[in-house]
């Protein structure tokens, strides 16, 4: 009969760590800490080169109250190769090369400012493990030039966010500044836009359990090309409410203008809220092209009020005249 | 001159009115993520051909007046009509594309989006294309008479008019293209005015 004898450096069952709480590290700590694990090991190595952004809280948890199965996610391919970034250019082809060359998105500093009792700077991963790490929900995307996305994001909601800020009452609207930094960033060094990017949300619709900060994409930490590491999705604006690589989240008592709204007043406003029936000034926004369908001449469906939510957000904007308030 | 014996070929001028269109009808049989609705490639493609044709076609005249001598210029003015139409054929092909682009099982989208400046001036300089294409036939200056033909073809300078500010509202950001296509033009138009201006005086 063999009798074992435990070991010194032997540790109980009980002093493993659970799963949760490396799930919710950096993956640069979690991976330094880690035995074997060949598996996940091997899950980590498929991510791609350039994603190295935020990578706390992952692998993601599918959130299935925000998986409509009706929705068919957009290919990967899609979703990280036509972007709209005009910090790395004003094409879409651009953004993914010119993003990826030497531009670091961690560490990441992040802003939270304004009227609130909780002000503070905090890196990125370090943000996503205080919100409880992330998951994964799956949002329509419409941008304003008539296209659509199916998108399925990794992060956190943003009212979390909201929470832990604590905002005082004569808070209304947050403000969102993306990165300023025209060294890594050439569409910031010729003219375009009034740099830095800069959105703004009424503070109720920030706390609408659909808006969220979004951190990867398909279980992935976002590209850079997409916004890394902090990237807002408002899923019933158009795209461009979106902003990119946040920097600074300040809490504010009056409406912020945003950029676009400040480069064309009549064309984008501060709601940007997706609408079928106002009109762009140069185009309709009565039928979007879905991006990755109908092959080489595309496809074109209907374009859902609020971008299909309008049961979730109408309520927001009661009373409110829209086409006057776009 | 080699470049000038080149332009009076009409075959030369022929395949330069052509090739454009295989790179402008290159990305639908490329179809990439990055380039992820081909067709809207394609027909701002065949817009941009077609703009720079009618600046450039536009451009004959001028030169001719400004460089009487200069043999290039007189090449080039033999093909005032193969360019013009070509200017309409590629405008025509580029409405086409737009149509199919905009299609969404009805054509309530084109219609509703045609009424929009952006949309209608450039369906207006189309319109004037389209009325220069088919009186550009030598019988229909016999019917016009010679006077009339030429004032209802100065309707060219209202069509690139249109075309330059269809261009400029068609992007987000003012694009630096239409100073590209129509400056030169408008350059050359300026000083053959001037010139003109000062030979009158002189006689």
């Amino acid at each position: 009969m063999l009798i074992r004898t435990p070991k010194p450096w032997e540790l109980p069952e009980s002093a493993v760590t659970p799963e949760r709480d490396y799930l919710l590290r950096p993956r640069r700590d979690f991976l330094k800490t880690l035995g074997a694990g060949a598996a996940t090991l091997a899950a980590a190595s498929l991510l791609p080169r350039h994603a190295l952004a935020t990578t706390a809280g992952f692998p993601t948890k599918v959130n299935t109250a925000f998986r409509d199965p009706a929705l068919k996610p957009t290919a990967y391919e899609w979703i990280t190769s036509y972007n709209n970034f005009y910090e790395f250019g004003s094409e879409k082809h651009e953004p993914k090369p010119n993003a990826n060359k030497g531009w670091k998105t961690e560490p990441w500093t992040v802003e939270i400012t304004g009227l609130i009792n909780n002000p503070m700077k905090i890196e990125a991963n370090d943000l996503v493990v205080k919100m409880g790490g992330a998951e994964q929900r799956v949002y329509r995307f419409r941008c304003v030039e008539a296209w659509s996305m199916v998108i399925p994001w990794d992060g956190f909601p943003l009212t979390k966010l909201i929470k832990l800020a604590d905002p005082k009452p004569e808070a209304k609207f947050v403000t969102f500044t993306t990165l300023h930094d025209p060294k890594v960033m050439p569409g910031q060094r010729g003219r375009g836009l009034d740099w830095p990017y800069f959105e703004g949300l009424r503070l109720d619709e920030a706390n609408h359990e659909l808006a969220f900060m979004a951190t990867g994409i398909y279980g992935r930490p976002i590209p850079n090309q997409n916004g890394a590491p902090l990237r807002l999705v408002v899923p019933w604006k158009y795209g461009f409410k979106c902003g990119k690589s946040i920097v600074k989240i300040d809490f504010v008592a009056k409406q912020p203008r945003n950029t676009w709204q400040v480069m064309a007043a009549s064309e984008y406003g501060f709601y940007a809220n997706v609408n079928p029936q106002v009109d762009h000034p140069r185009w309709s926004q009565a039928s979007e092209r879905v991006i990755g369908e109908g092959g080489a001449f595309g496809r074109r469906q209907k374009t859902l009020m609020f971008n299909g939510y309008e049961k979730e957000v109408a309520g927001l904007y009661k009373g409110l005249d829209l086409r006057k308030y776009y | 001159m080699l470049l000038e014996k080149l332009l009076r070929s009409k075959a030369v001028i022929w395949a330069l009115l052509v090739l454009p269109f295989i790179w402008a009808i290159w990305p639908i049989f490329r179809p990439s993520p990055s380039d992820a609705d081909p067709l809207k490639s394609t027909l701002l493609h065949l817009g941009f051909i077609a703009s720079i044709l009618l600046a450039v076609v536009l451009t004959f005249t001028p030169l001719r007046i400004l460089f009487p001598k200069w043999g290039v210029a007189l090449a080039l003015n033999r093909h005032r009509r193969l360019v013009g139409v070509s200017a309409f054929a590629y405008a025509l092909l580029h409405l086409t594309a737009h149509v199919r682009h905009v299609y969404d099982g009805s054509f309530d989208t084109f219609f509703k989006e045609i009424q929009k400046p952006f949309q209608l001036t450039g369906l207006a300089a189309f319109t004037i294309l389209f009325v220069l294409t088919i009186t550009s036939l030598h019988v229909a200056v016999r019917w016009l008479g010679a006077r009339r033909w030429k004032n209802i073809h100065r309707l060219a300078y209202i069509a690139v008019a249109l075309v330059a500010y269809h261009q400029a509202a068609a992007k987000k950001l003012f694009p630096m293209q239409v100073v590209y296509i129509f400056g030169p033009l408008l350059a050359l138009e300026l000083a053959r005015i001037i010139k003109q201006r000062l030979k009158t005086k002189a006689t």
